[in-house]
């Protein structure tokens, strides 16, 4: 392990405004993403998915589609391993056996020439079915005579976690102010503009993939598994991604089904999702969960107790959520000060398509509920919710009732300077009828130990004989910019303009283990690799120079890529490239290489989810005002602001990006976005009909970040992607609650909902 | 039965044998080789498709190829000189317009679209033009930012490097 703790100080690279280093090629369409990969011999996959939510596979006839010209494959699960896969339960096959769980599950699939003869041969596949019950809400599933979805899991119940620390129950009868309330989250789609995809090939007993996922090593593991190979036989090549969100993070089967089909035929196939097939199968969307949350308080507002019980929708198969379920049992118990909690959560099996991993991890949907309460309670004991987030709030030090160390914390210095954006005081006292003012906060980690006892990162830095330093990196890049953030920290360590680094591309061949992009990971944890990796080799570097110049290691400075006496810049000196020069060419030379690492200070939960699960916790407050229209229920918000604690801002134009992109996200989860079903089908999956937030739906956004120093990260970095996502519903819901009086209990909070809401609190008051 | 269609891409002059079922993205992306168009939604949505016919702003996924006979295609990859970057391409790397990139080739043909006929557009004006152009990244304020930052004249074309 290496933990470095570093004094705060003034930077030469980190912080300043660079450019990213991939804008040439997204900026002229020269930049290869899956779907513009072709390989000589390539053929078009496409796949068979099931119409029908619960089945029993009766029979699969393929013969007439293997007799369609241009077809070179018709595969099933007889042609698969058979291997149940997946990140914490391995339950899903890479196509169906004998039973099919949602409607666009895998049933077969097909390698053809081209795509006319593909879809021609899909349309000849026979599948005979014998329909099962079906349940699309986890309380239909929950009932005791309900039909297993998986024989093995009783009571379709993936996952339960019971945790009582303390005794709620008691701390609630002496509170002065206990509130509660019920609140239900739905599907959100990750929707990046580029759908999953992958272009495989396989010769000599090696797979190769060019796959947009986010998570290389662990695609790459789980592939293994499923297809009974080793991981060193498998290759994944990253190309440019375009948004991952969580979505690509490898827990569908398009690389699985390619996989096998190139294996199978010997020649290289590609499966590029469909739009359709992106909702029906593709990225596992947002946990659905309904919660129940009670919290009391002091009548100073201090909270004494929390108490939640959670439903969550699992979906067909598991993939991320029960670590998602876990996060919005436990997590939110970092923000505040209280040490009394009760949660119980449910993670339960539907027949729909499996949920997953989408920026915020459980954190968006339990903060929908939970801050909704704490508004509740703020509105009951007449405190500003504001200064009741103050009077909580965690501080460096705190120690969660799970567990989690919180070390940097400006969480009162987010609610402070969202106050001040806000104008809050005078705004809230002068707003017209139907306008509403609320806040909302949250935690997030910056990586979390839950993938076995490890939370690292790795890098190799070389320095080529022209002075240039490349970072090998395995963590990949899907858009949100850690290749620049990367680069930025190993110019600082190194001392070396910021021109003179670059990154590889990803590529599971060619750098050492990455986990990946998740959980808000990249900044802290591969940045301090990359930042133990620099520091290996700026040593290799100085006693090279010591040698040149005639002076001891600890006596020199880089600066800018001079090499120099500390506080003699004018004195003797030589240069970053003068010595990798030197160091190659000479007998007995060799190139400057140097390998980093770092796994953060946390621990893994023990069974009773006791543990501190990320080396570094990040914060943020936000705030908005919205107007209600009484006659439609319209919602609309003017105003909204976001006050995050990352730690130190290394890469500033990435970090505002990562803010910004959250609240669209955010507005688009809250406001609009949503599929309309029928016996478990979509029946518009599309994104005519599903409402991306577009330009014209942006709010008057003001953003800050606090002025925050983490200790343990790469220049008092930590994590950012998915933090201002968290509160984004509980924010809105808490404004339209100022605004109008009218709670909405499940999201999306359409026009309808708050119409309907207002009408039936006109008919309450003209009742009394 | 296939037509003959002749029509021109960022000044070259192109003949085709094809389908009359063929759409322009394809014969763009397949039959050209010009990736920088990129398919998003299918359906004449998310604008990631955007090129210029004859200078209108049209979403290649929704035009038959053979529709373009005799007309002048532009494509993303028809705007930088070399490595002389468009100043709608130097703007969206200087403002970060772009994250993961794989609308930007649409957000920047459409903005190239509007400012041919409008180089003064009002920030309202650029606003309402690319609302169909969706991004998932960016929360758009940065791709007003870079483009409005053109229409104010801040930018030059010029060369970059990365």
């Amino acid at each position: 392990m290496t933990m470095t703790v570093e004094p705060r100080r003034e930077f030469d690279v980190v912080g300043t405004r660079v450019n990213r280093l991939d804008g040439f090629e997204k900026v002229t369409g020269t930049g290869k993403f899956v779907a513009d990969i072709s390989l000589p011999g390539m053929l078009i996959g496409r796949i068979l998915r099931s119409p029908l939510p619960h089945a029993r596979i009766v029979r699969i006839d393929t013969s007439r589609a293997k007799k369609v010209p241009g077809v070179r494959a018709v595969i099933t699960a007889e042609d698969t391993p058979k291997r149940y896969w997946g990140a914490f339960i391995k339950d899903q096959p890479i196509l169906a056996i004998d039973k099919v769980r949602y409607v666009g599950e895998e049933v077969a699939a097909v390698a053809a020439m081209d795509e006319a003869a593909a879809e021609e041969a899909l349309s000849l596949i026979d599948v005979e079915y014998e329909e099962l019950p079906a349940y699309f809400d986890p309380e239909d599933a929950l009932a005791e005579d309900a039909v297993l979805i998986h024989e093995d899991k009783p009571g379709n119940v993936a996952l339960l976690i019971d945790v009582e620390r303390g005794n709620v129950d008691e701390v609630f009868r002496n509170s002065d102010v206990v509130v509660e309330d019920t609140f239900k989250s739905h599907l959100q789609w990750q929707a990046p503009i580029e759908t999953i995809g992958s272009v495989a090939e396989y010769a000599g007993g090696k797979l190769t993939l060019y796959m947009n996922t986010q998570t290389l090593f662990m695609a790459r593991h789980r592939l293994a598994w499923a297809l009974d190979m080793r991981e060193g036989d498998i290759r994944i090549i990253q190309p440019w991604v375009g948004g991952g969100f969580g979505g690509k993070s490898c827990d569908d089967n398009n690389a699985m089904v390619c996989s096998v089909l190139a294996i199978k035929t010997g020649r290289p196939v590609k499966i590029i999702n469909t739009r359709e097939e992106e909702f029906l199968a593709g990225s596992r969307p947002r946990v659905p969960m309904k919660i129940w949350c009670r919290m009391g308080f002091k009548k100073d507002g201090t909270i004494t107790a929390k108490h939640i019980d959670v439903i969550a929708e699992n979906g067909a198969y598991c993939g991320k959520a029960p670590a998602i379920t876990g996060v919005a049992a436990l997590r939110h118990d970092t923000l505040y000060k209280y040490t009394t909690v009760k949660t119980r959560a449910r993670l339960v099996y539907t027949n729909r398509i499996p949920t997953g991993a989408f920026r915020g991890f459980g954190n968006p949907s339990a903060e929908w509920a939970v801050e909704q309460v704490l508004d509740l309670g703020a509105h009951e004991l007449g405190i500003d919710p504001l200064d009741i987030i103050r009077k909580n709030a965690a501080e460096p030090g705190y120690v969660s009732p799970h567990g989690n160390r919180v070390i940097s914390c400006e969480l009162k210095q987010c609610a402070d300077r969202v106050e001040r954006m806000m104008d809050w005081k005078n705004r809230r006292a002068n707003k017209p009828p139907y306008r509403g003012l609320a806040v909302g906060a949250t935690v997030h980690v910056s990586g979390k130990r839950h993938f076995g006892d490890y939370d690292g990162g790795s890098a190799v830095i070389k320095v080529n004989e022209d002075g240039k330093a490349m970072i090998w990196s395995g963590e990949g890049e899907c858009g949100q910019g850690p290749t620049t953030a990367l680069c930025q920290i190993a110019a600082e360590e190194l001392g070396v303009p910021f021109e003179d680094v670059e990154m590889s591309r990803a590529d599971t061949d060619l750098s050492t283990y990455c986990h990946g992009a998740y959980a808000s990971r990249l900044t802290y944890i591969a940045g301090n690799a990359v930042k133990d990796a620099a520091r290996n080799m700026k040593q290799q570097i100085l006693e090279i120079a010591a040698e040149m110049l005639e002076a001891a290691p600890e006596d020199l400075e880089i600066r800018q890529g001079n090499i120099f006496v500390r506080g003699a810049p004018e004195g003797k000196s030589t240069t970053v490239r003068e010595v990798a020069h030197a160091r190659l060419f000479r007998r007995g030379g060799a190139p400057l290489v140097a390998a980093g690492n770092f796994d953060p200070d946390s621990v893994l939960q023990d069974p009773s989810r006791y543990g501190n699960e990320s080396g570094a916790y990040n914060f943020a407050v936000q705030a908005a005002e919205v107007e209600v229209d009484p006659d439609t229920g319209k919602v609309t918000v003017l105003q909204y602001a976001a006050a995050s604690d990352c730690g130190t801002v290394i890469f500033p134009v990435g970090a505002e990006g990562q803010v910004e992109g959250s609240i669209a996200q955010g507005l688009g989860y809250t406001l609009s976005e949503g599929l309309l079903w029928d016996n478990g089908r979509p029946v518009n999956p599309n994104f005519s009909d599903y409402r991306l937030p577009t330009a014209g739906d942006m709010p008057k956004f003001l953003r800050e970040f606090a002025d925050s120093y983490e200790p343990t990260g790469p220049f008092g970095a930590k994590g950012l992607g998915e933090l201002a996502m968290d509160p984004f519903a509980a924010v809105i819901g808490n404004a339209i609650f100022d605004a109008c009086g009218v709670r909405i209990h499940e999201l999306p909070i359409t026009a309808e909902k708050v119409y309907w809401a207002l009408r039936e609190k006109e008919r309450g008051s003209s009742a009394k | 039965m296939k037509r003959t269609v002749e029509f021109t891409v960022n000044g070259d002059a192109y003949r085709f044998e094809i389908e009359p079922n063929r759409r322009l993205i394809d014969v763009l992306r397949d039959d050209i080789g010009l990736t920088g168009t990129k398919e998003g939604c299918s359906i004449g949505v998310c604008g990631a498709c955007t090129v210029q016919v004859d200078g209108d702003m049209i979403s290649s996924c929704l035009m038959l190829a053979v529709n373009a006979n005799g007309r002048d295609v532009t494509t993303i990859e028809g705007l930088a000189e070399g490595d002389r970057l468009h100043p709608l391409q130097r703007a969206f790397i200087e403002y970060g317009g772009f994250q993961c990139g794989i609308c930007t080739p649409g957000q920047i043909m459409a903005a190239k679209a509007l400012l041919d006929h409008n180089p003064k557009p009002t920030r309202d004006e650029v606003v309402e033009w690319m609302t169909g152009n969706l991004c998932r990244c960016t929360g758009y304020y940065k791709i007003i930012e870079s483009i409005m930052a053109v229409v104010d004249g801040k930018v030059e074309g010029q060369e970059v490097r990365a």
